[in-house]
Formats: structure tokens, sequence, C-alpha cells
């Protein structure tokens, strides 16, 4: 029976024991000197173990009494966490090196974080869920201020925590009172708890405060006032990597929670979530026209991008989980390739973040800005690119369900999100002549760059597939 | 061979248009050419070896959505054969002069390569024309209407750097599409009643639809003759008929080749063409008929009469073809489409070689087209002289009336056409208004043929005394396609008088019918209502559409029209013989007359110069309101409104907002922390009235 | 009604005990104790630092690391705990999950050991 159970959650026990006897074993041997090599190690695990799950998973099996569950779904999240963070350590390798911020402890807080948001996907109960989450969140909170001696990154740091205890606070207490109203911190105990029309408003209280700490931590309006200061303060790296697997894993948990949780007040939940999808893609839009840092434009994004994949979640459909599990994945490819090209922006050696510097970079460097253009308009959903597919697929689930006015308050949003988006495209091309960049030749962020902006291209065939895993996952989620 | 025929233009455009760059304007120049040769000789062999029977071949299949079934197809039978002898051989006689007369150009520099362009239109002119023609149903025909119709477009608006050239398109353009709207809505109309475009099914359908009410602009009406009706519309703007002729003349801003070939020969008639082409329809729809027939004598009537003042070569011309279509409107609308199409074959020859003979004299005297500076340019222009006498003496119609060699009748071209469709009328409206206004007109038609002749060639030299000077004779290359013409101009009537207006077991023959002996009330009729006419003996056998044309057998008109009293024989012999001695008079006798004439009657001169006032009229009517909504909407409508309401928002409520959320990102953590607050608080609240919960 | 009246009984006896202890220990104080009164004594007390002083005076953050090392240690006494009481109950699975607990526990104490984290200079 412990066998079984140990068996299912052997690549989170795998990936928790090599960090923590890596960390010993860095600390007691090289230090930071061990840092290159274990970041390499550990991305080829997260490599190795996104495969071992995508490959080896089969059905879906539940682990000590329901509290942890492995389905199609959760292991759609892990591969796509897995892969995202892995590609964002790679990337961020030579970019902290050369700023002194390789730090060993930084590739094991990834790999913790990433344990994490592995079980959070895979939660089952409340209790998983709330470790997981945690063990995702202090990881987090630690490496946004990694850069100890600048004071943007601390405050970043400091910030990110005490919003984030309080988020964590108002889940607390949403399944406290979820707990005190089923009787059990079982989801598939509170299902059943929770049906029928006429639920106890406690019961709703809960799901309110449930779904705001969940809102949180996908930065969705209002529980997003952290994400513009956090990415803009954090190391461009790390703030491509909260911009990437931590909002996919807190999607997945929001869905998983929605779904095998509250499955039996879909309606409910709906209008939440819709509200919460159409605040975020309507001031993601609006705020970021404002923004001249890249990396601030790049949180607002974030935020109109996570009202887009709620839009799918709020369908409260199959169709709609699997809309949004696609927008995700295009999402964090979109993302990946998006920092790699801001990852590379530098001057004299020193990161630059202004989107003036980005005038007349086709004259400068005319495939760099060739694939920036194609990323941006497939982040601002311009047909043929794969990013208007997951907009499309989204729009599509919210106007099957039902939610015309979502739908038609989505393509609003787009168009008005599409101006900052283009007004990048427009500095890259038709600027003004200013002092550029130089540097930036990394041949591995050139790499994830020319990758991501060829498979938006490319994706368009079929998505390279992803619609069946994902149809899958969604499947196995809603019942 | 068919096939050749209709896409070897399409190859030669092709060539030219796209690969001039490669082969150079010389060899563009001879592929087109050539190809319309190829076309022509293919044409005259097809023409000539029909045994009249109608032959239906598939090229590809084109549209099929839901009932509707469309190939491409040639439907060849008389029509379309005597169509293709017209299009193809006007057509590659024009190519052939069109070397010499576009080998300059004042409108174009010598480095642009302007030639292979003109070329390569005249070539897609051409195979649109034959797919309007060969077509075996509504759609294919329209796809070459309106290619046609592209074509003129590009061709009239050829020199496009002058504006009264690009207003001239423009307005052919826009006209045409008031014409082709009614020709679509037929189209609409057939197949909402019959459930297909093809010809054969709809021209099957025909006497049914003659029983059947359609509904249309809130009344109902008897659906043959709304239908034939709404095609009639779109003949109307094709062939320049009253009221949607006002783009004709204006077309003549083109190279005159073109005007040559489209806007005498070809296009315009496509309009007498779909009207002979629909004539198992127009068979049962009458009160429609009697409308084309009243039209096309009114519109035969006032061109020829705008004719007569204008100074303008090419317009007196342009005017000419307008009232000719008239007169095949007439025989069109009278019941017999044999010599409405006579007349647009005999017409093709001497119109095409008026045209042609008039750039000729444009050529020789640099480009001036204005008659009152010609004058005295026969001895210049010895051989377009004779060739423009030749095309004047076939258009007025001379010949020797009541006189016939074995039943065939001796005169030019045009007088054998055209007193065929001046006795069909006499027959058709009983001696009443048409007649007379076709009679009129041939009078008209005489003198201001003559006027033409008299005003260029004889008197004295007018105008710039050093443009005199340099009048030349046209190159050979522009007078042999002359020289060809002229014998079609002089032989076309006499030759095929048999089978296009002889007795009706020929004709109905000739266009590939069976006769039959007629029901003998039938022939009683006849015999009670026209005594001098000889019995009737034959009437068609086919149903609807199995032949070329299709002749009801209550139609009589093409036997009675053998019949008519002698003075209705004379009279427009008559015509135009008095119109001759009048434009004699008034411009070789004594040449003070018109312009007293003009100085008494002022408002008449310059209500006919004025073309009547359509242009005015129009421009009252519907230019200014049109231009002033469209101003409206322009101004108020797109500029206000929606540029002010999307500028407004672009670019005041949603930087406003921005700077909103800017301001709420104070970078406090209790600003932030009370908007988590202030969120829950919001949902709890929403989730409190509007939950499920009780 | 009354019913639930009477199960909130206990809450008011309650109540009134609290009210009842709180006025007898002030009354005590005004009427029994001693009074000799200095400056440090009349002052709040705060942990050690001045009460009414600027809030954002600068301090060691050593204060903080140490304090939170000894939140993490004492939590790990309250679950040792009930686990040490119900010990003679426990089955395997539950010794050895407090052993594993306990080992990821030692080896983040090892590693602040290491990175100095306990050196107060």
């Amino acid at each position: 029976m412990l066998q079984a159970d140990l068996t299912i959650i052997l690549p989170e026990i795998i990936l928790s024991i090599y960090a923590m006897l890596a960390l010993v074993a860095a600390v007691y041997t090289g230090k930071d000197k061990a840092a290159p090599m274990l970041v390499w190690i550990t991305s080829a695990l997260f490599v190795v173990l996104a495969v071992w799950i995508g490959m080896n998973g089969e059905g879906s099996t539940e682990a000590f009494g329901g509290m942890f569950i492995e389905d199609a779904f959760s292991r759609f999240g892990k591969v796509t966490i897995l892969l995202s963070a892995a590609a964002v350590l790679v990337m961020s390798q030579d970019y902290m090196h050369r700023r002194g911020l390789l730090r060993f402890e930084y590739p094991l807080l990834v790999a913790l974080a990433v344990v994490g948001m592995m079980v959070m996907v895979s939660s089952g109960d409340l209790m998983t869920l709330y470790m997981g989450l945690e063990l995702q969140s202090l990881s987090l909170y630690v490496i946004a201020s990694l850069r100890r001696e600048s004071a943007k990154s601390t405050e970043a740091g400091l910030k990110y925590f005490v919003l984030g205890a309080l988020s964590s606070g108002l889940l607390l207490y949403g399944a406290s009172l979820v707990y005190g109203f089923s009787g059990t911190t079982l989801f598939a105990g509170i299902i059943e708890a929770a049906q029928g029309d006429y639920l106890p408003l406690g019961m709703l209280f809960g799901l309110v405060f449930m779904a705001s700490g969940f809102a949180f931590k996908v930065s969705a309006v209002p529980f997003h006032m952290w994400t513009p200061d956090v990415y803009e303060g954090a190391p461009t790296p790390i703030t491509a990597f909260f911009a990437t697997a931590p909002k996919v894993a807190a999607m997945g948990l929001f869905a998983r929670v929605m779904h095998d949780a509250f499955g039996g007040m879909v309606g409910d939940w709906q209008q939440i979530v819709a509200l919460l999808a159409v605040l975020s893609m309507f001031l993601g839009a609006i705020a970021a026209i404002g923004q001249r840092d890249i990396k601030r434009l790049m949180a607002y994004s974030s935020i109109a991008h996570m009202g887009y994949a709620l839009m799918g979640l709020a369908a409260g459909t199959a169709f709609g989980v699997q809309a949004m599990l696609v927008y995700m994945a295009i999402y964090v490819t979109m993302n990946i390739g998006t920092f790699a090209f801001i990852l590379s922006m530098e001057k004299d050696g020193q990161p630059v973040t202004s989107i003036d510097s980005l005038n007349l970079l086709a004259r400068a460097e005319p495939g760099k800005a060739l694939a920036m253009l194609v990323l941006l308009f497939s982040l601002a959903g311009v047909p043929p690119l794969v990013g208007f597919f997951g907009k499309f697929y989204v729009l599509r689930a919210a106007y099957d369900a039902g939610l015309v006015w979502l739908a038609v308050a989505g393509v609003v949003a787009s168009v008005i999100g599409a101006f900052y988006y283009l007004r990048i495209v427009y500095f890259m091309y038709f600027g003004e002549e200013s002092e550029g960049l130089d540097g930036g030749k990394s041949a591995m962020l050139s790499g994830f760059l020319m990758a991501s902006a060829a498979i938006m291209l490319i994706g368009i065939v079929n998505l390279f597939g992803i619609e069946t895993p994902a149809a899958m996952a969604a499947a196995q989620l809603v019942n | 061979m068919e096939t050749v025929i209709l896409f070897a233009p399409l190859v030669g455009a092709i060539i030219a248009g796209f690969g001039h760059r490669i082969i150079g304007d010389k060899a563009a120049q001879v592929v087109t050419t050539a190809m319309l040769f190829l076309a022509m000789a293919l044409s005259w062999i097809v023409f000539l070896g029909h045994d009249g029977q109608m032959q239906q071949i598939e090229i590809l299949r084109f549209i099929q959505s839901g009932d509707l079934n469309t190939s491409w197809g040639i439907r060849l039978d008389r029509l379309t054969t005597i169509m293709l002898v017209v299009i193809t051989s006007v057509s590659a006689l024009v190519h052939f002069y069109s070397i010499g007369y576009m080998a300059h150009d004042e409108n174009f520099s010598e480095e642009e390569s302007y030639r292979p362009r003109f070329f390569a239109y005249l070539s897609f002119f051409t195979f649109a024309m034959l797919t309007l023609v060969t077509s075996d149903n509504l759609v294919q025909m329209f796809f070459g209407w309106e290619g046609v119709g592209v074509a003129s477009y590009l061709l009239i608006g050829f020199y496009f750097r002058k504006d009264s050239a690009n207003a001239a398109s423009i307005k052919a353009f826009v006209v045409n599409r008031v014409g082709d709207f009614g020709f679509a809505l037929g189209i609409f109309g057939l197949f909402m009643m019959t459930g297909s475009i093809q010809f054969n099914d709809i021209f099957a359908a025909a006497p049914e639809l003659a029983e059947t009410t359609l509904t249309f602009l809130w009344r109902d009406w008897n659906a043959a003759n709304l239908l034939a009706f709404l095609l009639f519309v779109g003949a109307m703007g094709k062939s320049a008929q009253l009221f949607l002729h006002t783009w004709l003349p204006d077309a003549m801003e083109g190279p005159t080749p073109v005007s040559a070939l489209i806007h005498a020969a070809t296009m315009v008639t496509a309009g007498v063409f779909l009207v002979a082409r629909m004539s198992p329809l127009m068979e049962f729809a009458p009160d429609t008929m009697a409308f084309v027939t009243f039209l096309g004598a009114t519109t035969a009537f006032v061109a020829a009469s705008i004719g007569l003042v204008q100074n303008d070569i090419k317009r007196v011309i342009a005017y000419s073809t307008m009232s000719q279509l008239g007169y095949m409107f007439v025989a069109a609308g009278v019941g017999v489409y044999s010599v409405a199409m006579f007349h647009l074959f005999t017409h093709a020859f001497f119109k095409a070689m008026l045209f042609l003979g008039a750039g000729s004299v444009i050529h020789g005297m640099h480009h001036e087209q204005d008659m009152r500076n010609y004058g005295g340019l026969r001895k210049k222009l010895p051989m377009t002289f004779w060739a423009m006498m030749i095309g004047t003496l076939a258009i007025t119609g001379v010949g020797i009336p009541l006189w016939t060699i074995s039943g065939m009748p001796i005169g030019f071209a045009g007088f054998v056409s055209k007193d065929a469709i001046i006795e069909s009328a006499y027959v058709g409206t009983m001696g009443g208004y048409g007649f007379w206004m076709l009679v009129i007109a041939a009078l008209f038609t005489s003198f201001y043929s003559w006027r033409l002749m008299f005003l260029t060639f004889y008197g004295e030299a007018r105008g710039d005394k050093h443009t005199h000077d340099h009048a030349h004779e046209s190159p050979m290359i522009m007078l042999v396609p002359l020289g060809v013409l002229a014998i079609g101009s002089i032989t076309a009537g006499m030759i095929w008088y048999g089978s296009f207006f002889g007795k009706q077991n020929e004709v109905i023959k000739y266009f590939g019918g069976h006769y039959t002996a007629p029901a003998e009330e039938l022939a009683k009729e006849v015999a009670a209502n026209n005594p001098k006419a000889s019995k009737l003996k034959y009437v068609m056998e086919d149903a609807p559409g199995e032949a070329a044309i299709y002749i009801k057998p209550e139609n009589t008109v093409l036997h009675e029209a053998h019949y008519v009293p002698t003075w209705v024989k004379l009279s427009p012999f008559v015509a135009m013989v008095i119109g001759f001695l009048t434009a004699l008079w008034f411009y070789i006798w004594n040449p003070s007359i018109p312009g007293r004439l003009a100085a008494n009657q002022r408002p008449l001169y310059l209500f006919l110069l004025n073309k009547w006032y359509f242009d005015e009229i129009y421009d009252f009517l519907f230019v200014k309101p049109a231009s002033m909504i469209g101003r409206f909407l322009w101004k108020r409508g797109d500029g206000s409104t929606i540029d002010g309401m999307l500028n407004g928002l672009a670019m005041g409520i949603i930087p406003f907002f921005t700077r909103l959320a800017g301001k709420a990102q104070s970078g406090y953590l209790f600003t932030y922390a009370f908007a988590m607050v202030i969120g829950i608080v919001a949902l709890i609240t929403w989730m409190t009235l509007a939950g499920g919960a009780r | 009604m009354e019913e639930m009246l009477r199960e909130y009984l206990p809450i008011l006896v309650f109540l009134a005990v609290a009210v009842g202890l709180g006025l007898v220990l002030i009354l005590a104080a005004i009427l029994v104790a001693v009074r000799n009164p200095d400056p440090e004594k009349v002052s709040a007390y705060e942990c050690g630092f001045n009460a009414f002083d600027d809030a954002r005076m600068k301090f060691d953050v050593r204060f903080y690391l140490v304090s939170i090392l000894f939140i993490i240690f004492d939590l790990e006494i309250a679950m040792l705990f009930p686990w040490a009481v119900a010990f003679k109950d426990l089955s395997m699975v539950a010794f050895w999950s407090m052993m594993v607990f306990l080992g990821v526990l030692t080896i983040g104490f090892a590693y602040e050991w290491k990175k100095g984290a306990l050196e107060w200079e």
C-alpha cells in the first residue's frame, strides 16, 4: 500500500531528495563554484522527469487515500512546468553568472519550487494543496530577492512575501470554512457536500476566499498588484521564471479545486472566475499601455493573458479546461521566447529594460527583431500565429458555455492590448534614431528566441499535437 | 477547336501582359495579333461549317454549391457562331490596325512600354467577350459580361494621365453597374424560379414562367415579364440604350481602335445578343417586348437627333452606334431576332470600318478630332476617304429598292439589314410609333453621316494650317483592315439575306430549328390581317431552347414583313435620299445655312448639342445627391461619429484609465493589500447577493 | 429560545469571571502594591526597544534570523510532542514519517550552520 503510494509520488520524491542532497553537498564543498553545474544537472533532471511523466503516466490513480492525484491533467501540468522551468533555468545561467547572482541555492530553490508546483497540480486534498502552494511560494519569495544588495530586488521579495502571506491567509480561511461545512479536507468529500441548489453560505464564503487565494497566485485582478513591482524588481531570469511555470501550476490548481472540489457549484464559481477574467483582461491591456519598462509591460501582459486563461476556466466545461491548458502551454512558450529576448537586451554589459532602447533594432539585428515581431504578434493574438489560436480556443469555450458577453469583452480587450505589443514592433521597425543596444550575442538566448518564434509559425499546423493530451487531461478532470 | 478559339486570346493576353518584359514590345504585339488571327480563322471554319445543330462542350466545373451547379461550357449554336466570327474578325483586324495606330502616342513617352499593355487589354477583352457569347449558362455569361466591363474600363481609361479619360472610364463602369444590377437580379430571379442557371433548364421552364406570378417590390408581377425585363435592364446598360446611354459618347476618350472594337462592333451589341439568346423567355414576355421595341425606337431617334449637331468625329459615330443599337432592339422587340442579329452582323463591319477610318483621319491629322478643323482631306487621305465612303454608303442604306435578283436584294450591307428592320417594325408595331421613329432616324442617319463626309473630306481646309500641311495618309498596316472590312460592308447584307431575313423555313433551318405547317386558324388569321400576304406555310416546331432562337408559332412578323405596302418599302430609301440632299445643300451648296439655322433655332440647337441635357439631369438627380450623401456620411458619419468615437476612446478614455491604473500602482504595500481586501469584499458581497447559496 | 440561551450560559459565566478577575487584579494593584516609581519602571515594555522612538530605527537583521530559526525548531517541538505522547500506539509508517521530517529539518540545520547563519559575528 505504502509502496504503491510512494511509487506514484516518485518524481516528486526524487526531485526533493536531489534538492536536499545537492544543497548539503554544495554547501560543504564548492559552494557557488558548483552552481553552473547544478544548473545543468537540475535542468537535465527536469527534462528527464518530464519525459518520464509524459511517457509513463496512464489513466488516473490516487495516492495516500486520495490526497494526491495522478491523472492526465496533472501530467499535462507537470510536463509543462518541468519543461518551462528547465528552459528558463538554462536561459538564465549566463545572465546570472555575469552579474554574480549565480548562487548554488538558485537552481535548488527552483527545484524545490517545482516540487511544490507538482504537488499543487496533483493535490486531492486541502492539506496537499496548501503544502504544495507554500513550498512553491516560499521558494519564490526567496529567489525574488536573490539580489540582496539591490534595494529593488529585496523590496520585490518583501512585497511578494507580505502579500503572499495575506493571500495564504485568505486561502487558509477559505479552506477552514470549507472544511467546517463539509467535514472533510478531501476534494472527493467536499464535492459531495457542495452539491445541490441550497448550499450553506459558509461554503460559498469558503469558495470565494479560496478563489481569492488562487487569484493572487495567478495574479488576476484585483489580486494582481504585486505583479508589476515584483516582475520589475526581481532579476530578469527570475521574472521569466515567475511568468511561466508558477502560472501554470497556479492555474492548474485553480482548475483542479474548482472542478474536483466545487464541481457541484459551477454556476457560482463561474461568476467569480468570469469576473476575475474580464477585470484581468482589461486592466492588463489598459495599464500596460502606460509602461515604458519592458518587464513591467510583461507583467501586465501576463495579467491580461491570465484573464484569457481564466476565460477558458470560466466556461466550466471540459472544453473550457482544454482551452485553458492549450492557452497556458502556448502562453508559456511565447513567454520563454520573449524573455529570451529581454535577457539579451543589454548595453555596455548592463541589462536594459527600457522599451525606448529598442528603437530601430530591426536595422541592427534584423533576425532578432523579426523573431520578436512574430512573438509580439502572437502575444497580441494576430492570426495566423499560434497565439491567435490560443485566444480563439478560449473564446470559443466561453461562447459555447453561453458566456457571450465574456467572449465579446475578451475580443475588445485584445484589441486594446494589441496596441502596446504593436508599439514595440513600431519602435523596432520605424522608431527614431537613438542609442540602441549592443551585446546580447548569446547563442543560447538567440536559440530560444528563434525556436519560440518558429513554434509560433509552425505550430499553426496542428499546435504540435497538444490538443489531444489537453483534451484527455480536461476529460479526466471534469467528469 | 471551339476551346482554342476561346482561349487563344487569353493566352495572348497573358503572354503580352505578364511576359512583355521578357519577349519585348514587338513580340508581344505580334503574339496577340497572331493569336487573334488564329481564332478568326478557326471561327470562320466553325461558322461556315456549322449545320445549325446545337452542341454543348463542357470545359471544367466552375461553382457547385447546393442547387447551384455551374460548369464552364460552350453552347455552340448559330447565335454563337455568328458572334464568334464578328468578334474574332473585328478583333483580329483591330489588333492588326493597332500595330500601326499605337506605334506613336503623344500620351506616353517613347521609353514607356504601353503597347503590350494595350494589346493585352484588347486580347483580354476578346476573351471575355467570347466567354460571354459561348456560355451555356447565365453565371458564365455574367462572368464574361463583367469581364468585358472591366476590359472596357481599362481601355477607356488607357490614357490614364488624362483626367477626362479617367472620368469617362469611371462613368462607363458606374453606369454599367446599374444595368448589371438588373441583370444580376434577373439571374437571381431565374435561379429562384427554376432552380437552375443553365440555359436549357431555363428555356424549358419559360412557358411555365409565363403562367407564374412573382412578388417583387411589394407587387405581384408576371414572372416571365419581370425576369425578361430585369435581364433587359442589363442589356440596356451594356448596349447604351436610352437612360443608361450616357457613358457611350464619353467612352470615346479611349484610343480609336478600342472604340471600333468595343464600342461599335462587339461589346455594345452584347445586349442585343442577350435578348436574342433569351428569345425563348422573351417570346413569353409580351409586355417586356413592347417595352424593348418602344425603348429601341426612342433610342434610335434620340441618338440620331443628337448626332446631327455633334462636332467631334468620334462622337458622331458614337451616337450613330447608339442609334443603330436602337434599331436592333426594335427588331428584337417585335420578335424577329434573326433580323436583329442580321443588323448586328452587318453593323459590325461598317461601323468598325467607320471608326477605323475615323482613326485613320485622326492619325493623319495629328489627333485632331473636331470636324470643324477638317475639310478638303479627300486628296490627302485618298484610301481613307474611299473606305469612309463605303462605310457611309453602307450605314445610310444605299441600294436599289424593290428590285431583287432571284430573291436577293441589291445594296450595301446596311441597306439590306436596315430595311429588314423597318419593314419588320411596320408589321410589329402596325405602322405605329416604332416604325415612324425608325424612318425619321434613318433620315437623320443619312444627314449626319453625309455631314461627316462633307465636313471632313470636301470643301476648304479649315483650322490649323500647319496640321493640314502635314496631314498624311496612314501606313498600309492601318489601311489593310479597312479594305477587308469594306468587302464585308458591301457584301455581307446580300450574301446572308436569305439566312436571316428570307423565307420562314430558310431562317428557321438556319438557326437550327425545324419547321412545320401552322394550325389552320393561325394561317386564316394571318390572311385576314394582311390580305396581301401569301399563305403562312411554316412555323417553328421546336420547343423553347432547342434551336438557337425561338419563335412562337403565333409570332408571324417575319412572314408578314415580306408583304408590307410598297410605300413602306420605299420609306427608308426616301428618308436616306432626303437626308443626303439636305446634307449636300447644307454643307456643299450653301455652307452658311447651318450657322444661320443654329442661330435661328438656338434653343433646339443647344438642346441637341447638349445631348438632350441627359448628363445635366443625371448630375442633378443622382450624382449631386449621391455625392452629398457621401460627403455627409464621410464628414459626419465616418469623420465625426466613428473616427471621433474611436479617437475619443483610443486617445482619451483609455489613456485616462491607463493613468488611473498607473496611479493605483502606488508602490505602497498597504495599497496593494487594501486592493485585495476590497476585491474580496466585493466578491463576497456579490456572491452573497447573486450566488446560489441560501 | 430558552434552550439556546442556556447553551450560551457558560460563555456568560466565562465573561463574568474574566471581567471579575481583571477588576480584582487592577483593584488589588491599586490597593495593595508598593508605589516606588522610577523612569525605567514607568516606561512601556517592548522587546528591548524604546517604545516611543523612530519606528524606522536600524537594528541588526540577525535578530530576525535567529528568531525565525528559533520558531522553526519551536514548531518542530510542537509537532514532536503529540507524536511522542502517542509513541506506544504508533505504526512504523508514523515512526519513519517523523524520522524523514527530522531528517529534512537536519539537512536545513546543516545548511544554515555551514552557511554561518548561527554565528553572531
